[in-house]
Parts: structure tokens; sequence; C-alpha cells
């Protein structure tokens, strides 16, 4: 009866696979900090390193999104 | 100064805010008298108001000021704060829905709760319990001087604004303390809903109205870049990438692990409203990064500068959006501008001093003295006011300028209970004297690299050079963490050797 048993109740290890990889994909991306550390191109005026770090944040929320779906379906 | 139409609009949406606060004791009702009704709000809250409530522990002081004043006195380098409102939700996902799990199965409330029960261990729970309610009390400093940045832009030119805006802010607090004792979380959650509907007005209104008055980011940014802010301005100079990292790790690691984060996690009704608000969490952080941006905007503002002028330079970046509101908004706007920032720093001040009165009850009154569940009840009440009040003095004692800096060493702090909580979590392997010895060692070591990276000093840096070159500058809490885990394994090992 512990919560990791529970956790995993219904869960396939191909879906806990593809959760494990949609949640680390944003920290892959913001830890490679230089791929986007630079200031073009720019976005209305905006430096690259701030839209494209913003951008992300939007994205997280699209993969977090797909991830609690597959964690909790059916329930 | 804010003109009179704006002053008319700031008074009656608070008085609005006021009378919702109190009639949350009406919804949804529960017995207040039982500490998981008034506390957990009866565990009742569905994905919707789960994200507006842990959004409000998000969209505090620490964002409209802290972070704003960051990248206008520094630069780039306080841009952690979006990859840190990322990598923060992904963590949550994985271990607030094993708490929330077990919390159900065990009647739990505090993560000491869980820490007790996991490792049957009195003097580590109270440590968790007690490491909670220290770290929060910078951080509900900060909130209170957020809505004092507020009162001080609404006062200028007034005479007596200092005497006026310290009255204000202790009738604020009085008012605010009547209502949490009244109703709890639920008069906070639905103060949460009407606090973000007029901060996301407030953000989206300042971000499209700012730019198109002073001739937008590319003139802002090349009069901030002329000012050679020491992190980057165009992006983040490249010596300071460590640091960079370290503050949005830490800081993604530490969020969860403050009581009113946990407090906020486990009032949600079901594991998959948890899990489903959490995924959409970081749509609240694009407002994070907007308002980050508005510390840059500020140098391209002729006017907000000029109101700027009028404060001592120590105090300017935490009035920077304030100032941005009152001088390029119509007064009646900018009033409901400057009140969303104002309860903006009242509501997540208001679930702080909960969490902090549901762990002083449960975890360290409790284990001494039986309390009955209306004792229980009354008790966190009376606490939840006298947090609110300790807090408060730190405004009538420290200059506006340290308590952001004091909210990053709450972050150290908090974050030498992540082995007990988020470890307790995934394995039970670990010796929970072990596990108290590691928390002393993090503490410590933590405290004690803060006093050397400050000289001894007023806290101006959260962030220790290791081999005393800044490419090595790292984020404090990160490297007692590391103190802390080796010290906890190593305590393990050497009680596992002893029991064979």
């Amino acid at each position: 009866m512990t919560s990791e048993s529970s956790q995993s109740k219904g869960l396939s290890s191909g879906s806990k696979a593809v959760i494990a990889v949609l949640l680390i994909i944003p920290f892959i991306i913001y830890l490679s900090l230089p791929t986007y550390n630079y200031r073009y191109p720019e976005l209305l005026g905006v430096p690259f390193f701030y839209w494209y770090q913003t951008l992300w944040l939007a994205l997280s929320a699209v993969l977090f999104f797909i991830a609690a779906y597959i964690w909790e379906r059916g329930r | 100064m804010l003109g009179i139409a704006g002053f008319i609009t700031f008074w009656v949406l608070f008085a609005f805010f006021v009378f919702i606060g109190f009639y949350g004791a009406r919804w949804r009702k529960g017995n207040l008298a039982e500490l998981h009704e008034w506390a957990l709000a009866g565990r009742r809250l569905g994905a919707f108001l789960v994200w507006f409530l842990i959004g409000a522990d998000l969209y505090t002081a620490y964002t409209f000021v802290a972070i704003p004043s960051g990248v206008f006195a520094s630069g780039a380098l306080y841009f952690y704060a979006v990859p840190y409102v990322s990598l923060t939700f992904a963590i949550a996902m994985v271990f607030m829905g094993m708490l929330w799990d077990r919390s159900k199965l065990k009647g739990h409330i505090t993560a000491a709760d869980f820490v007790q029960e996991a490792f049957n261990n009195k003097p580590l729970a109270i440590a968790v319990a007690l490491t909670g309610i220290v770290a929060e009390l910078p951080y509900i400093a900060l909130q209170i001087d957020g809505m004092r940045a507020v009162l001080e832009i609404m006062l200028e030119g007034v005479s007596n604004a200092a005497v006026v805006s310290e009255v204000s802010l202790v009738i604020a607090f009085i008012i605010l303390a009547a209502f949490t004792y009244t109703s709890g979380l639920r008069g906070t959650t639905l103060g949460a809903v009407f606090k973000d509907i007029l901060v996301w007005i407030g953000v989206i209104s300042l971000i499209i109205i700012v730019p198109l008055s002073t001739g937008g980011f590319s003139h802002a940014f090349s009069v901030a870049a002329a000012k050679k802010l020491a992190t980057g301005v165009y992006n983040l100079n490249p010596a300071i990438s460590l640091g960079y990292l370290s503050l949005a790790l830490g800081s993604a690691f530490a969020l969860y692990l403050y009581p009113h984060a946990v407090n906020g996690s486990l009032s949600s009704e079901s594991r998959k409203a948890l899990r489903l608000s959490t995924a959409w969490l970081p749509i609240y952080g694009i407002g994070l990064a907007l308002l980050a941006l508005l510390g840059i905007l500020v140098y391209g503002s002729q006017k907000a500068i000029a109101l700027l002028s009028f404060f001592p330079a120590s105090e300017r970046g935490l009035l920077a959006v304030p100032a941005l509101a009152a001088a390029y908004m119509p007064s009646w706007f900018a009033g409901i501008v400057l009140l969303g920032i104002f309860i903006g720093g009242m509501v997540p001040a208001a679930i702080m001093a909960i969490a902090q009165a549901n762990l002083l009850v449960r975890n360290v009154i409790g284990p001494f003295k039986k309390l009955s569940p209306k004792g229980e009840s009354d008790a966190a009440k009376w606490a939840s006011v006298v947090f609110k009040f300790i807090a408060l003095g730190f405004v009538f004692v420290t200059p506006l300028t340290y308590a952001v800096q004091l909210q990053l060493l709450g972050g150290i702090i908090i974050l030498q209970t992540l082995p007990p909580v988020f470890l307790g979590l995934i394995t039970r392997k670990l010796n929970g004297y072990a596990l108290f010895a590691g928390w002393a060692a993090g503490l410590i070591s933590g405290i004690w690299l803060t006093l050397l990276a400050n000289h001894f000093s007023v806290l101006t840096t959260s962030l220790y050079r290791i081999t005393g070159t800044v490419q090595t500058a790292t984020y404090i809490g990160l490297l007692a963490l590391g103190v802390n885990l080796a010290i906890a394994i190593i305590g393990t090992l050497i009680a596992l050797a002893i029991k064979r």
C-alpha cells in the first residue's frame, strides 16, 4: 500500500517512459544555456534570450498537460 | 502621485476584496472548527481553483517587485525566474502527486506529518516543521514590502506619506488577519481568484501600453545597454552561467518544499485535479516573464524614471512596476493595477501564515500536547494572526532593499528539508537520524557560506564563488543541499553497518 504502488497502478512501462521524457525535456532545454544565450534573432525588439525562454513556458505547459493526461487517464 | 480617481477605484475594489474574504466562510460550507476544513478548505478544490490558489503562491510580490527589481538593477541574471517556473512544475507533478496520495491515505495536512509517518522520528519531523515556519517569515516580509511599494507610489508627494503608508499597512493587516481567522483557506482562495483577474488585466495592459508609449523594446534595451548592467542586457553575461542555472534549479526544487505550496497542493479534491492544474501552471509564468521585462522597459520610460527619481536609489528597482502603472495609465485604471499588486502581496501572505500555523499546531505543539480537533483549529487560527504580525514587524525594522535577499536566504533554508520530504517519498531506506544530521549540516553550511559570500556584512548575494572567480559563483542553496545529501547518505551507510 505504498504511494509508489498506487502511483503506478494501471500504467504500462511504456506510458511511464513517455511521462518521464515529457517532464525531462524542459530540463534539457533550459539547462542548455549556450544554445539560447544570444541576442538575435529579436522578436518585436525583444532579444532571443528572453523570448525563447518565455516561449518554452507555453511549450512546457503543453508537454506537462500531455504527461498529466496519460498519468491520470481513466480516473 | 495617483489621482483621485485612482484612489477611488483602489479603495472600492479593496472593499470588495475584503467582502469576498469574509464571505469565504459561507462558501462550500464546512465545519471550520476542524483544522483540515479551515486550512485545506476541506480538500474540495477542483483543478480550476487549485490553479488559481497555487498560481497565487507563485504570483507574489516576488514576481511584481523583486524580479523586475533585480532585472532593473543587475540585468539578465534575474531572468532565471523563467526557467525556474517551468522546471518547478515538472518536479511538482511527480512529488506533489505522490504526497497527495499518501496524505489522502493517512490524513496528513503538512509535509512534516508525512516525515513523521515515513521515518517515525520526532526530532526530524519537528526540524522539518520549524524550518518551514522560519523560511516563510522572510517570504511574508517580502509580500509586505510589495504592498509598501504600492503605497509609496500612491502617496508620493503627500505630506506625512511615511506615516500614512505605515498606518495603512497596519490597517490592511488587521483586516487580513480577521478574514483569515474567520474563513481560512476558503476566504483566501476566493481572494486569489479576484486578485488574479486584476493581475492579468494589469500585466497585459502594461506590456502593451508601456512599449507603445515609450518607443518600444528596442529603445528600452539600448538605453539599458548603455548603463552596462552587471549581468548583461541583451543576453546573459556568459561568465555568470553557473549562477543563472543554479539559481533556476535551486529555486525550482525549493518552491514545493515551502509549507504554503504543500498546503495548496493538498487542498486539491483529487490527484487528477492536482496534476492537471499543475501542468498548466507554467502559463502563469508567462506573466512573470513579461513583468521581468518591465525591469528593462523602465529604462526607456522617462516619466517613470522621473517618478523614481523622487526615491532613494536603493528603492527604485522595487518601485519600478508600480511607477510604470502610475506613469502611463489613466488614474482610475492605475488604481486597479496597483490594487492588483497590493492584494498580490496580501493573498500569498495569508496563505503562508495559514501554512505556518498548521505546522506549529500539528508538528511542533502536537507531539507534546494532545489537542482536541477544535483546540487544534483554534490554536492554528490564532497562530496565523501572530505570524502575520511577526512578519509585519520586519517592515518597521528592515529597509525595502533587504527583504529580497532575505527571501533568497529563505530558499537556502527550505532546501534543507528536501532529503526527508522528496527522497522520503521515493525510498524509506534512509536513516532518520542521518537525515537529521544532514539537515543540520546543510543549514549550518548554508548559513556559513551566506555569511562568507557577503563578507559578514549586509546581505547582497546568495551566490558563493567556489574558487573565488565569478565563473564558479553558485547558488548557496544547492551547495548546502549537496553537503546535506552527502551526510544523509554516509550516515545511513554507517547506521546500516552498525546494525549488521
